[in-house]
């Protein structure tokens, strides 16, 4: 199993910083997702770790050896394309033996490899079919068997499940997670879905415009999240962003009415009279909490295991509100929405969480 | 009342149609005619069946080393083809996969020269060709064809529906650059290449003006050269120049229907 290192990576196209320098740790055997907003910068990435970018500065090591200017074939990657990218002239049997083919290995070998690739991901009757012939999800199994063919150190996956319909993406995450299980292999998956990173990951690698915003493994990036960013990406629905000022151990928040919060246990609490961001997840609303805000509900959305209800203060800010037993919620009803002021958090103007 | 007026549209469509394949028909049918017919009987307009088809063709190869011209016409068009398509496809691949401001430019320049009537080039290519002492040679048939704007521009634009994945997906395999192309490239394109085989077949077979300054012995003759030479005679036997006027069509005609297929779905773009 092999690890991979980033060392102040970067990456510019012309006067363009796209990558703005990427420092990383990626244990063996790891299940690493990096997330982040579309274009920020997580394919670049994975592309320069697979050796189809050039890195414009920093150093990648892959295990032991520095791999900048290694050919991407031997570098122990594979990888699984968004578009799948099948090579449509070749039977599915043929695309998952083609570097072993190509790299002039026996045949029996090449056999035995695309046989067991194909148990594994049960395969087996579409060998000798066509990529046009097979539906979306099948030709996706396909391309991570071409990729399991390989034998790589480190598999790559850039968005593999974005071009399939929402029932066979749960049903293909399962599948991911179920071969890294099997294979035990270090993988990196790149996705803007935040379900598929808490899902997937050991550990996600939070990135926003070039830059990684915070690592850690899935619970703590929504337990204690660094920044802003990363509260308000991980987690649906999205943590509620109140505008609040510091007065005497509260918080005052103006677009409710002047109601004020308690600031909680900071072990660098903010000056008074400062602004701040609160942020209160939407399930942190729980009946006997130790703090409470007057609402009116606005809207209500009931899934069935649980309710959704949008609520404010005369005009002010819109909040959300995720509970399992609001089915008696009713539009206009006044309520004292309760929570636990520990699950409070506090970010300072710059968007830098308060300790 | 609508369906009088459907019907009286649809009858007009048809009629109008027919009208079209009648013109396209009738030339060829006409030529077929003739090559069973003697001269005087083709110019009194005669369009049915004769029986002078064995002797016009024995005329025709009285009059022209019919072996020797055929091999010139073909080997120059296949060569010429072949040519083309490694030359002009490569250009494509690298205008499309490789893209650069400067290269933008060339590219852009490239097109304008599509713009330049070949009539205006003819001298001073003859000149060249003349310097070069290539006239009378196949080489000065087939060099200024080789990289032909219209393939590179038809093949870039192919190429902009070759999917890029395709490509990084073969190097994580292990493909070089040419191998990508050889391997990859080449069978995932085979309708865009279908297509244009047939149009720079066709273009090369049919040459009419350029080989007629450049080549000037009989040896070098092309089929079209000896057609026109034919035709143009001071009594032209129509029955024998219709002969001759029939295999200069075949091979086109061969080749259409050998790709048609492919032709079509290559002008209507071949990546699935
Ligand atoms: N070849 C390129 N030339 C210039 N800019 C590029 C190129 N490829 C990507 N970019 C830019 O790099 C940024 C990151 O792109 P990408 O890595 O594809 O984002 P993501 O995968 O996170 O959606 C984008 O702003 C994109 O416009
Ligand atoms: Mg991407």
């Amino acid at each position: 199993m092999t690890g991979l290192k980033l060392r102040n990576v970067r990456k510019s196209y012309g006067a363009a910083e796209v990558i703005k320098g990427v420092d990383l740790d990626i244990s063996p055997g790891e299940f690493v997702v990096f997330v982040g907003p579309s274009g920020c910068g997580k394919s670049t990435l994975l592309r320069m770790i697979a050796g189809l970018e050039e890195i414009s500065g920093g150093d990648l090591f892959i295990g032991d050896n520095r791999m900048n200017d290694v050919d991407p074939a031997q570098r122990g990657i594979a990888m699984v394309f968004q578009s799948y990218a099948l090579y449509p002239h070749m039977t599915v049997r043929e695309n998952m033996g083609f570097a072993l083919r190509f790299a002039k290995k026996p045949k029996d070998e090449i056999a035995r490899a695309v046989n067991e690739a194909a148990r594994i991901l049960e395969l087996g009757p579409l060998l000798d079919r066509r990529p046009k012939d097979l539906s979306g999800g099948q030709r996706q199994r396909v391309a991570i068997g071409r990729a399991i063919v390989r034998q790589p150190d480190v598999f790559l996956f850039d968005e593999p499940l974005s071009n399939l319909d929402a029932e066979l993406r749960v049903h293909m995450r399962i599948e991911v997670a179920r071969l890294h299980k099997e294979l035990a292999t270090t993988i990196i998956y790149v996705t803007h879905d935040q379900v598929e990173a808490m899902t997937l990951a050991d550990k996600i690698v939070v990135m926003r415009a070039g830059v990684v915003e915070q690592v850690g493994a899935p619970l703590t990036l929504y337990d204690d999240p660094n920044n802003l960013f990363v509260a308000g990406f991980i987690g649906s629905p999205k943590m509620n962003f109140l505008a609040g000022v510091v007065e005497q151990d509260r918080v005052r928040l103006p677009e409710f009415g002047n109601q004020s919060i308690p600031l909680g246990h900071l072990a660098n609490p903010p000056a008074q009279g400062s602004e701040v961001t609160v942020g209160i997840r939407p399930e942190a609303f729980k009946r006997g909490g130790a703090a409470g805000l007057e609402l009116t509900i606005e809207i209500v959305e009931h899934l069935g295991n649980e309710s959704f209800a949008y609520a404010r203060q005369s005009g002010g800010q819109m909040l959300t509100l995720a509970t399992e037993d609001g089915r008696g919620l009713q539009p206009g009803q006044r309520i004292e929405a309760r929570f636990d002021p520990a699950h409070v958090m506090l970010f300072d103007t710059s968007g830098q969480r308060i300790r | 009342m609508s369906r009088v007026f459907a019907q009286a549209r649809s009858g007009l469509v048809y009629a109008g149609l027919s009208l079209a394949a009648f013109v396209s028909i009738f030339p060829f049918f006409w030529m077929l005619v003739g090559t069973t017919n003697t001269a005087p009987d083709i110019i009194k307009g005669k369009i049915t069946f004769g029986s002078a088809l064995f002797d016009n063709i024995t005329n025709l190869f009285a009059q022209v080393d019919m072996v020797q011209v055929f091999w010139n016409s073909t080997f120059l068009a296949i060569v010429g083809t072949v040519l083309t398509l490694a030359i002009s496809s490569l250009a494509g691949y690298a205008f499309e996969m490789f893209p650069s401001k400067t290269r933008e430019r060339v590219f852009a320049v490239l097109l304008l020269t599509l713009s330049i009537p070949f009539a205006a080039i003819m001298v001073p290519l003859f000149v060249m060709m003349a310097k070069l002492t290539l006239i009378n040679t196949f080489t000065a048939i087939l060099l200024p064809s080789i990289a032909s704007v219209f393939i590179i521009f038809y093949f870039r634009q192919a190429t902009k529906a070759f999917p890029h994945e395709l490509r990084d997906a073969a190097k994580i395999d292990g493909l070089k650059e040419w191998q990508i192309f050889l391997y990859i490239y080449l069978p995932v394109m085979r309708s865009t290449y279908a297509a244009a085989i047939i149009i720079v077949f066709m273009a090369n077979w049919n040459n009419y003006l350029w080989p007629l300054i450049v080549l000037q012995t009989n040896e070098n003759k092309t089929l079209t050269l000896v057609v026109s030479s034919l035709a143009s005679s001071y009594y032209p036997d129509y029955g024998v120049v219709m002969v001759a006027t029939v295999l200069a069509t075949l091979p086109t005609i061969i080749v259409f229907f050998l790709l048609q297929r492919r032709f079509v779905e290559g002008l209507t773009g071949s990546v699935k």
